[in-house]
């Protein structure tokens, strides 16, 4: 499968991917977006499975390329990697239809537990 | 409205120290060793503010080679292959990932910025109408680190509800 990685930090992204080799995830295809807007247009361009995006980014956040994609009719599945979670972005990542929520610091189990079903 | 403070020091201690049980220290053999000094001298600084339901500022500080370990231990990578910009986004990161987790405790309302990042000790830094209200203090490896909260009081005015 392929996978969208979507944070401004570099280095999370890196993190992201060294958790989900990490996990057992390795040998899937991984893309990586440095913003909101780079996400967006990456989904359209490389057509990913799974989407791992980072909630606060400049130019468009995590929730509004969500959003957009689903305004758009794209269905692929989302989900936050976040420092900031509250019940409130919870609520509007389920809304929105996002497929998991993982809260930074994460660890390798978390990563397994979360993407187990969704990359098999 | 003022909000009191909802993050007391044992939340941020707790915080930090899943940072390090999942980033920095997980083979748990180098842990951040309290020194309660919250004088300790830095080399480098980071910060987020947060605005809205609380206002303050979250920094996370330490000597140079604290941040150097910080990025090899992000980024697997040997400690001398380490680069500037590996540090400045280590750092980024780090008050990312507290200042998250503080925004959490925080009464709905409350907004993160994107973080900051000063490759000069926190003691330069000024956050004007702020005061520092708690925070962890400790040395890593021989080498302080210490992650603080500053309380802006300029969003107080609104007393009395």
């Amino acid at each position: 499968m392929k996978i969208l990685i979507a944070d401004d930090s570099r280095v999370m992204r890196q993190i992201v991917v060294r958790t989900l080799r990490q996990a057992g995830f390795g040998d899937h295809d991984l893309v990586e977006a440095a913003d909101g807007k780079e996400a967006f247009e990456l989904v359209n361009a490389e057509k990913p499975d799974v989407v791992i995006s980072d909630w606060n980014m400049p130019h468009m956040t995590g929730i509004e390329v969500l959003r957009q994609l689903r305004a758009a009719g794209n269905n692929v599945k989302f989900g936050f990697v976040t420092s900031e979670s509250t019940p409130e972005m919870k609520t509007a990542a389920e809304a929105s239809g996002a497929e998991f929520f993982i809260v930074k610091p994460f660890t390798a189990e978390r990563f397994d537990e979360v993407f187990a079903p969704i990359l098999g | 409205m003022s909000v009191e403070v909802e993050v007391n020091e044992s939340d941020l201690a707790e915080m930090v120290e899943q940072v390090w049980e999942s980033y920095l220290d997980p083979e748990g053999i180098s842990p951040l060793i309290p020194t309660y000094d919250e004088n300790q001298p830095s080399e480098v600084h980071s910060s987020v503010s947060i605005t809205g339901s609380w206002s303050g500022h979250v920094v996370y500080a330490s000597s140079r080679a604290a941040a150097q370990r910080a990025a090899a231990a992000f980024l697997a990578m040997e400690i001398d292959e380490v680069s500037e910009e590996d540090i400045s986004d280590t750092l980024g990161e780090l008050a990312n990932i507290v200042g998250g987790n503080v925004k959490a405790m925080l009464p709905t309302g409350a907004q993160l910025s994107l973080p900051q990042v000063v490759l000069a000790p926190e003691s330069s830094a000024r956050y004007p109408n702020a005061q520092r209200i708690s925070g962890v203090y400790g040395i890593w490896e021989g080498e302080p680190v210490s992650i603080s909260m500053w309380h802006s009081s300029a969003e107080n005015k609104e007393e009395g509800e």
